[in-house]
């Protein structure tokens, strides 16, 4: 069966939103780009006829963005690099060291 | 300086490893047969059987339910463990960071005075849905035979409902919170029910999880395998619902948001 012009656009969405989110440089714009991730793969669901799976999908993707979210909020902010965000850095060697 | 090196030499590496892979995964993906073959086993075999008998057995329109509660309701008793074992893990896993001091009554009287969202769409919004998706989950739950849904989509949106009332700032609020040991021995009870439920037929001269044998009262056999479908539904969504709102409170008791 040959396949779909909607599921061919589909899954390059896909490729190119996972790329982003490894690239990416601040945590909390990976996490809202994960939530596109599972909306994409949510219309890949239906397009295939797995209605259960989709509705299950929709629920999961928002509680799993939520709880990310959450964990990214309570990391101490005395134990990354002192700009008040939490970003990712190249350089290991500017990273502060604190004695655990 | 040395560390760029490192790190090109690790980026290489990895580009080399995603290109071999997606390579070889889309050769073997030419093996595969197409989706939707008639010619393939499964789809000669037993899907005929569940399309064709599956609403004479059991009263469910919904194959995927019949088949996820009924026909192969065993793998589905042990999805549900291994849910309540994450639930206990995400415990366990956390359980070095000590908890927060908990507030008294006046200090968060005052810490939250005047506190709102600041918009009022925001503030009717959250409070008004909140009853809607709970209503919303007890029809999930109960049409999971006839429609969409079943066991595990009713717990998940029982456990969004609850989140979405736990992030609304009001002094009213602090205290609709759930302790952690009450969800997690809710999880544990939805799955004990769902085990009870295949072990009552033991007792009257079947088989484990065999709903011929239940002992209730009803005129046909496919009204039996409804009933037992339906005590299945209800302990899976009882155990999801506790396993999520423990996984939430177990991280927001020990996180202090304010420095």
């Amino acid at each position: 069966m040959p396949i779909l012009l909607l599921e061919g656009i589909l899954l390059m969405a896909m490729i190119a939103i996972a790329i982003s989110i490894i690239v990416g440089r601040k945590l909390l714009s990976a996490t809202i780009i994960y939530c596109a991730f599972s909306l994409a793969a949510m219309i890949l669901y239906t397009i295939a006829g797995a209605a259960d799976v989709a509705f299950t999908e929709a629920i999961i993707g928002t509680i799993s963005t939520v709880y990310f979210i959450i964990a990214i909020k309570s990391i101490r902010k005395s134990s990354l690099k002192s700009d008040g965000e939490n970003n990712i850095s190249d350089d290991i060697s500017e990273r502060e060291e604190d004695g655990k | 300086m040395e560390n760029k090196k490192v790190m090109k030499k690790k980026t290489i590496g990895l580009i080399l490893v995603i290109i071999i892979v997606a390579i070889g995964a889309l050769r073997v993906g030419k093996e595969l047969p197409t989706i939707g073959d008639l010619n393939t086993p499964a789809n000669t075999n037993i899907s005929r059987y569940y399309i064709s008998n599956a609403e004479n057995d059991t009263h469910a329109q919904n194959i995927v339910t019949a088949v996820l509660a009924d026909y192969r309701g065993f793998d589905t008793l042990f999805e549900t463990c291994v849910l309540f074992l994450s639930g206990i893990a995400a415990m366990v896993i956390l359980s070095d960071k000590k908890k927060i001091p908990e507030k008294s009554r006046e200090e968060l009287l005052a810490y939250h005075k005047d506190s709102n969202f600041g918009s009022k769409l925001m503030d009717g919004a959250f409070r008004i849905v909140v009853p809607i998706i709970l209503i919303y989950a007890v029809y999930v739950l109960f049409h999971g035979e006839v429609s969409l849904g079943g066991g595990f989509q009713a717990g998940a949106l029982i456990a969004c409902a609850y989140l979405l009332n736990r992030i609304i700032p009001n002094f009213e609020n602090a205290f609709r919170k759930v302790k952690v040991e009450i969800s997690l021995i809710a999880a544990g009870i939805g799955a004990f029910f769902f085990v009870l439920t295949g072990f009552i037929p033991m007792l009257y001269g079947g088989r484990f999880m065999e709903f011929d044998h239940l002992p209730f009262h009803a005129d046909t056999l496919s009204d039996l395998h409804a009933d037992g479908i339906l005590m299945v539904e209800i302990g899976v969504t009882v155990c999801v619902a506790g396993v999520i709102i423990t996984i939430l409170e177990v991280v927001l008791e020990r996180t202090d948001f304010d420095d």
